[in-house]
């Protein structure tokens, strides 16, 4: 019984306010705009590039070196110094160091042989380099497949629900999602790689699919009030994104300590699936609800 | 216990082919021998045919049970005073070698599946090369990627993949891709044009490659190697390499007719007044004294001399041999049709490789086990969350199965991939559960048929968001979107078909 009054006094509760509710990522999503705005106008760019986004040489050298005095002797000769420890999983022990800088491959590798004394061979580590116009290019087109594929989705959406305002709503409750994450990111200043770029990409699919879970309970089921089937979809939709959460937590505290790459993935993952919960449950929810109590008076 | 449907039956089939596609039939991790890793080209062992990839089963004989016996049994037996023959049985038939050497293989374990690592695990070498101010057609991206792998395999790389590409802003590259130990100076191989020119004064007496002027190269044996080494001035060493090189008539014709115009040299008697110039990329490598006999000659066959240098005389024997080897592979292969640029290039070390795949395996396993309690703890039934863990993991065995079969290297993005399909695979499932609890006034049939709908729909959007993918970035990072859209379309037509009947089956 008591259980049933929380609800009945939560769902009174929605129903007073569920408009206003909107407000909330209303505004949020104004200030996103803002900071990224303000971003924009800082740095030239929507996010801090890393090198392989940027152009530049990234070596992991497998010896015990100090970071610091690394850092410190080579940080002058070279541009973008940038420096990385990868630790054993286990053990904790200092694994690799990752030695970073815009430079110019065959310059990064002729100053680290200096200073270590010796040759570097896949032996003792490993090296990338990545030139400067060829990343610009990538960069360029991860945007436009990025772009591409949020059209794409939105296509599809609409022929799914072939009505305007629902799938609107879903794919608002998308965007935002992918928006906020953003900005998050900018404001952590974590610097985005390739593979963050498609990180996001794989926003667009989590994200889709508990607004698509919403939007067809209410729309295309008839079994009890629009509330209940809404309370219904909440239910099943957060033990979604909860599980995909904490499997994602999980596997990123594992990888934290060796891979950057699947690290960053992770890390957007997280920061994207938070945004989903209240996109989907805030934004999506009173936007469909609104349209539902609309079109039934 | 009811029978099973044909969708538990179709995922069953798809599960063996699956396993056997991964362990291989007999499975790989039961076969005794070592694997061939790779051949020096100027080998007996490279003479007899012997081949990266093959695994040798036996040695005179004797089972090669593991890498530990083959390198008691290769060590036992050489260095030896004479030629002394040994049978090596393969798989694909037996060798015999001559040889008192130990043979220039390298072999290791034979891998215990059919699942390939892509570069940024397993290690190797990628680059990405680009014409230097021009805009190549298909057709001259093709012809180079030709000329980039005859130059590798001349220099005795044998695995090696190299493709011509193009992203979607229309550019074109030539993606080279190396598996395991890298060629120090591979950057050199790739990207030099490897001009080369020999010339008298002005006049070219010929230019590198089989089509142009060079009928063949000496490789091995008397005609060819480091001849002497000696402590330089500086306290260094340098090793000196000779080799032949066997001319084309034409190209012996203008050698005599060029050398007949020419006088004597008055300062150095018995030689002729010009000297025979060799030229790489227009810089000039070494001028060789003409003696006074081969005036006027047709000489089809000259000798050709460099040097290398190192701190002690087995670096500086080792940079002969490599510099001797390079310029061997120009003059066979010729030059290549256009000065390039290497706009990309990852050497990845193969030595940590087997650390990063353990701990990927770690996070997998972890994450799989939170997601069991979560699941647990919800829907407290036992059966449908051990239904669900299945399906999870059918799916995860169903796309490393389908790699394998289709040889596709599974990079970082793959593993990544994998991951999204297992997340967006647990949400379908997660809908399927509570659909089937939904609306009791229609039947359980009807209610797993309406989870679908909502499945269908997430399956289209995430599937076209995936397709731009497969053409932005050189490709890079096809490997994400392909594994991506395998998985999800498996799990949509195979495993959670399969799950919805074993929803059924516990309802009932």
């Amino acid at each position: 019984m008591e259980e049933e009054n929380k609800t009945n006094k939560f769902e009174k509760f929605h129903d007073r306010n569920y408009k206003k509710l909107l407000l909330i990522p209303a505004l949020l999503l104004v200030l996103c705009f803002v900071y990224v705005g303000i971003f924009y106008s800082i740095n030239g760019d929507f996010i801090y590039k890393d090198i392989s986004l940027t152009g530049g040489t990234s070596v992991t050298i497998y010896d015990n070196l100090d970071a610091l005095e690394l850092e410190q002797d080579l940080g002058s000769k070279l541009e973008n110094v940038g420096i990385r420890v990868v630790y054993d999983l286990v053990t904790q022990e200092q694994k690799a160091i990752i030695f970073e800088s815009t430079s110019e491959g065959d310059v990064v590798r002729d100053v680290l042989e200096e200073y270590l004394g010796y040759k570097l061979s896949s032996e003792n580590s490993s090296f990338e380099f990545t030139g400067s116009s060829l990343s610009e290019s990538f960069y360029r087109q991860l945007l436009i497949a990025i772009l591409f594929a949020f059209i794409f989705m939105a296509i599809v959406v609409f022929i799914i629900f072939r009505t305007f305002v629902p799938s609107l709503a879903v794919i608002i409750s998308a965007f935002a999602d992918i928006f906020m994450t953003l900005t998050l990111v900018n404001i952590l200043g974590i610097q985005m790689s390739s593979a963050g770029i498609v990180a996001f990409l794989m926003l667009i699919g989590y994200s889709v699919d508990t607004d698509i879970l919403l939007t067809t309970r209410i729309l295309k089921r008839h079994e009890g009030s629009v509330n209940e089937r809404m309370f219904g979809a909440f239910k099943t939709g957060i033990t979604m994104t909860l599980t995909s959460l904490l499997a994602v937590v999980v596997a990123l505290f594992v990888v934290r300590s060796f891979s950057i790459v699947l690290t960053q993935i992770f890390t957007i993952l997280v920061i994207g699936l938070c945004f989903d919960i209240f996109n989907t449950w805030i934004t999506n929810a009173s936007i469909i609800k609104w349209y539902v109590r609309k079109k039934n008076k | 216990m009811k029978k099973l449907g044909w969708k538990i039956w179709l995922l069953i089939v798809f599960l063996i082919f699956s396993l056997l596609a991964i362990f291989g039939f007999p499975p790989t991790f039961m076969q005794k021998g070592v694997l061939i890793t790779s051949v020096e080209t100027d080998s007996v062992a490279f003479e007899q045919g012997l081949n990266q990839g093959q695994i040798i089963i036996s040695i005179d004989g004797n089972v090669m049970e593991n890498l530990e016996a083959y390198s008691n049994y290769i060590l036992e037996k050489f260095p030896v005073e004479e030629e002394t023959k040994i049978i090596i049985q393969t798989k694909d038939g037996e060798y015999v070698l001559f040889s008192d050497k130990i043979p220039k293989i390298t072999v290791s374990e034979i891998p215990k599946t059919n699942i390939k690592m892509g570069l940024d695990l397993a290690g190797g070498a990628r680059a990405l090369v680009q014409a230097q101010d021009k805009e190549l057609t298909s057709d001259e991206v093709n012809d180079l990627a030709e000329v980039i792998e005859t130059r590798l395999n001349v220099y005795g790389i044998a695995d090696v993949d190299v493709m011509p590409i193009s992203d979607l802003s229309g550019e074109h590259y030539v993606r080279i891709e190396i598996a395991g130990a890298t060629p120090t100076d591979l950057e050199k191989l790739i990207s030099e044009q490897g001009k080369f020119e020999a010339k008298i004064g002005n006049e070219t007496v010929f230019v590198g490659g089989q089509e142009n002027g060079v009928a063949s190269v000496a490789r091995s044996g008397q005609q060819s190697g480091v001849e002497s080494c000696q402590e330089s001035s500086d306290g260094g060493y340098y090793c000196n390499f000779r080799f032949a090189v066997y001319l084309k008539p034409e190209a012996a014709q203008n050698h005599a007719d060029i050398t007949g115009a020419l006088g004597l040299d008055s300062e150095n008697p018995g030689y002729l007044s010009e000297k025979l110039d060799l030229y790489v990329d227009d810089t000039l490598v070494d001028s060789l004294f003409i003696s006074e006999g081969l005036k006027g000659r047709v000489a089809t066959q000259i000798s050709i001399s460099g040097s290398g240098v190192g701190e002690d005389q087995d670096i500086a024997y080792a940079n002969a041999l490599e510099n001797m080897k390079s310029l061997q592979t120009i003059l066979i292969t010729g030059s290549l049709p256009f000065k390039l640029e290497i706009v990309k290039l990852d050497i990845i070390s193969p030595v940590l490789g087997n650390d990063f795949i353990k701990s990927i395996l770690i996070a997998a396993f972890a994450s799989l086990i939170a997601v069991a309690l979560i699941i647990f703890v919800r829907y407290k039934n036992f059966k449908s969350s051990i239904a669900l863990l299945i399906t999870s993991i059918s799916e995860i065995i169903i796309i490393l199965g389908i790699a394998s079969f289709i040889d596709w290297n599974l990079d970082l993005p793959s593993i990544a991939g994998i991951l999204v399909t297992l997340g967006t695979g647990l949400d379908d499932l997660i809908i399927m559960l509570d659909e089937s609890k939904q609306g009791t006034s229609i039947s359980l049939k009807q209610r797993l048929k309406r989870a679908f709908t909502i499945i269908l729909g997430a399956y289209f959007t995430t599937l076209v968001a995936l397709f731009p993918l497969l053409w932005a970035g050189a490709g890079l990072l096809k490997g994400f979107a392909i594994t991506t859209i395998i998985g999800i379309s498996i799990g949509v037509f195979v495993t959670r078909p399969a799950f919805s009947e074993m929803i059924r089956k516990i309802g009932e």
